[in-house]
């Protein structure tokens, strides 16, 4: 099924974007059904070895929305995701991963068609880079 | 019913979000630090604050004319009497902005209720501290204002027993029953009635309750790791910019000197302060205090209201744990808690993983401090910290089940 990919898989803060309604039973987006939502209790809770994880288990890429910044709940959450996330895209590079396989983006509660819009961006320019390399995918042993 | 109301209100606040993200970028919301936006304006009334100090003179004779003597004569004085007075609004409208988003957004659940009670403490002070700031100009308002304070404590008609202690053998003089809301008015006017000691009474309750907002400060702050404290430069400036402004334009003025017998019929009522006087009008004066009481005491009630259960799971996922055999004592997790809920205690003993066999330390998390945020899980690169109902097992789970479809 061509609409299935790229496979994509988005840690959305519980509290940022609402997606009550836009997320199917199986947690895939309506208007994007190749996207799969995680909700997470604040995007800060996030460990960088999770969006690792879902790039190696096969999804062609992974994003996490935050609330926008400055309006974390808890100051700082999304500030911090946002560094660790820099990080990792440095990890995945020496891993060959093209780094642009992760993003980070930062929606507000009423922003959802602006959260579709810019998931279905990230999802094109997943598309253009074509399926993740089965290199990419092979379980790495010790990520440091 | 009280979640649904809370659930629209949220909405509607996030709405306003959402046009003022449109103009500016989302990190120079002002509504994103209410709070440091009122400390800005304490700061300029502390330092405007001690200028007019320079010139008042806290007696029933000379307060009106120091304040004109300052208006008129002294160069700038009518420009930072203004910048008070006009910072004193602005300092009200950003605690109460404050503390209207932080409630619709459900920014007082678990162990933030400490910053929301020193919260409610701030803004009774900062009330009382502004009404009195208008008693101190001793024109035709500021003496209605005490009159109108005066009747009100007067009206509340409790009493309570004191033990009278006589130098009579026996030492026990029998019980006085003391009427609380007249003491309290003498309290407030030094002595029964407006006397000679009245003003300086009146300075004194001005200036160490505003002092006292700092103390209360460190306690909005002591749970916090990186508070907001201060608004971005540019609306530093733009509120300074506002305030003189508005001074230059609309100057602060006093009104007709306080007469002994005076008995004004109207006076300009400032929004912000001035509210429960105008209540008056309409209620009898047991009436506006009991309704005052009931508002701060629900105020105080606000972040026990909401039933545990009733919080979405995802939103109460327990107090974070540490897994005390991966942890290394590295000290991210202890650095990242948003709400300094974790502490770092000597090792008993060395931990089980590779990583943390040669340990010194481990983190400790306190449960009272903890508002089941989850950051610290993010923090830790050594699986050590768990949230009990969303744990790693469970979000790898749900990731390998998103990555098989």
């Amino acid at each position: 099924m061509s609409d299935l990919s790229p496979k994509i898989i988005g840690f959305v803060c519980d509290w940022s974007v609402a997606l009550a309604e836009a997320v199917t039973e199986d947690g895939r987006l309506r208007a994007l059904p190749n996207v799969h939502i995680i909700m997470v209790p604040c995007s800060g809770f996030l460990r960088p070895q999770w969006v690792e994880l879902a790039l190696k288990q096969g999804a062609d890429g992974a994003f996490v929305c935050g609330c926008p910044y400055g309006d974390c709940l808890n100051r700082e959450g999304n500030y911090l995701i946002r560094d660790r996330i820099q990080q990792m895209r440095r990890r995945l590079q020496r891993q060959r991963v093209d780094p642009d396989r992760v993003a980070m983006i930062a929606y507000g509660f009423h922003d959802g068609e602006a959260f579709i819009a810019a998931v279905r961006e990230f999802a094109d320019r997943v598309r253009a880079m074509g399926t993740a390399a089965p290199s990419a995918r092979a379980p790495v042993s010790g990520s440091s | 019913m009280y979640k649904r109301w809370l659930r629209a209100l949220q909405r509607a606040t996030l709405r306003v979000d959402v046009f003022i993200n449109r103009v500016y970028p989302s990190e120079w919301n002002p509504l994103y630090f209410t709070g440091g936006l009122g400390n800005l304006f304490l700061v300029v009334l502390v330092l405007s604050g001690i200028f007019i100090f320079l010139y008042y003179m806290p007696s029933i004779d000379s307060a009106h004319n120091s304040v004109s003597y300052l208006t008129e004569r002294v160069p700038y004085g009518g420009l930072i009497r203004g910048i008070h007075r006009y910072a004193a609004d602005g300092f009200m409208l950003a605690i109460l902005l404050h503390l209207f988003r932080n409630w619709f957004t459900d920014r007082y659940l678990f162990s933030r209720d400490s910053p929301w009670i020193s919260g409610m403490f701030l803004l009774g002070f900062a009330g009382f501290v502004g009404v009195n700031g208008y008693m101190m100009a001793w024109d035709d308002r500021g003496q209605a204002l005490l009159a109108m304070t005066v009747r009100v404590l007067e009206s509340i008609n409790l009493r309570l027993p004191f033990l009278v202690i006589t130098t009579h053998p026996l030492g026990f003089g029998g019980i006085e029953w003391v009427h609380v809301g007249r003491a309290t008015a003498d309290l407030l006017t030094a002595g029964p009635g407006i006397g000679e000691g009245t003003l300086v009474r009146l300075l004194y309750m001005h200036v160490v309750p505003a002092s006292t907002l700092f103390l209360l400060l460190w306690w909005h702050y002591v749970r916090l790791r990186h508070p907001k404290i201060w608004p971005p430069a540019t609306w530093v400036l733009f509120c300074l910019g506002a305030v003189t402004f508005f001074a230059a334009v609309v100057p602060a003025v006093s009104g007709t000197p306080a007469q002994p017998a005076g008995k004004p019929a109207a006076f300009p009522l400032d929004v912000f302060y001035l509210l429960p006087y105008w209540l008056l009008k309409f209620m009898g004066p047991v009436v506006v205090v009991v309704l005052g009481v009931a508002v701060f005491a629900y105020g105080f009630y606000i972040p026990y209201q909401m039933r545990e259960e009733q919080i979405e799971p995802l939103r109460h996922a327990g107090k974070a744990i540490v897994i005390e055999p991966n942890c290394t004592g590295c000290e991210l997790c202890y650095y990242d808690c948003p709400y300094n809920a974790i502490v770092m205690a000597s090792s008993p003993r060395p931990g089980q993983t590779r990583a943390a066999a040669n340990r010194k330390l481990v983190a400790i998390v306190l449960d009272s401090r903890c508002v089941e945020c989850g950051i610290c899980i993010g923090a830790c690169p050594f699986q050590a910290l768990e949230l009990p109902q969303i744990t790693e097992a469970q979000i790898q789970e749900k990731v390998l089940a998103a990555c098989r479809t």
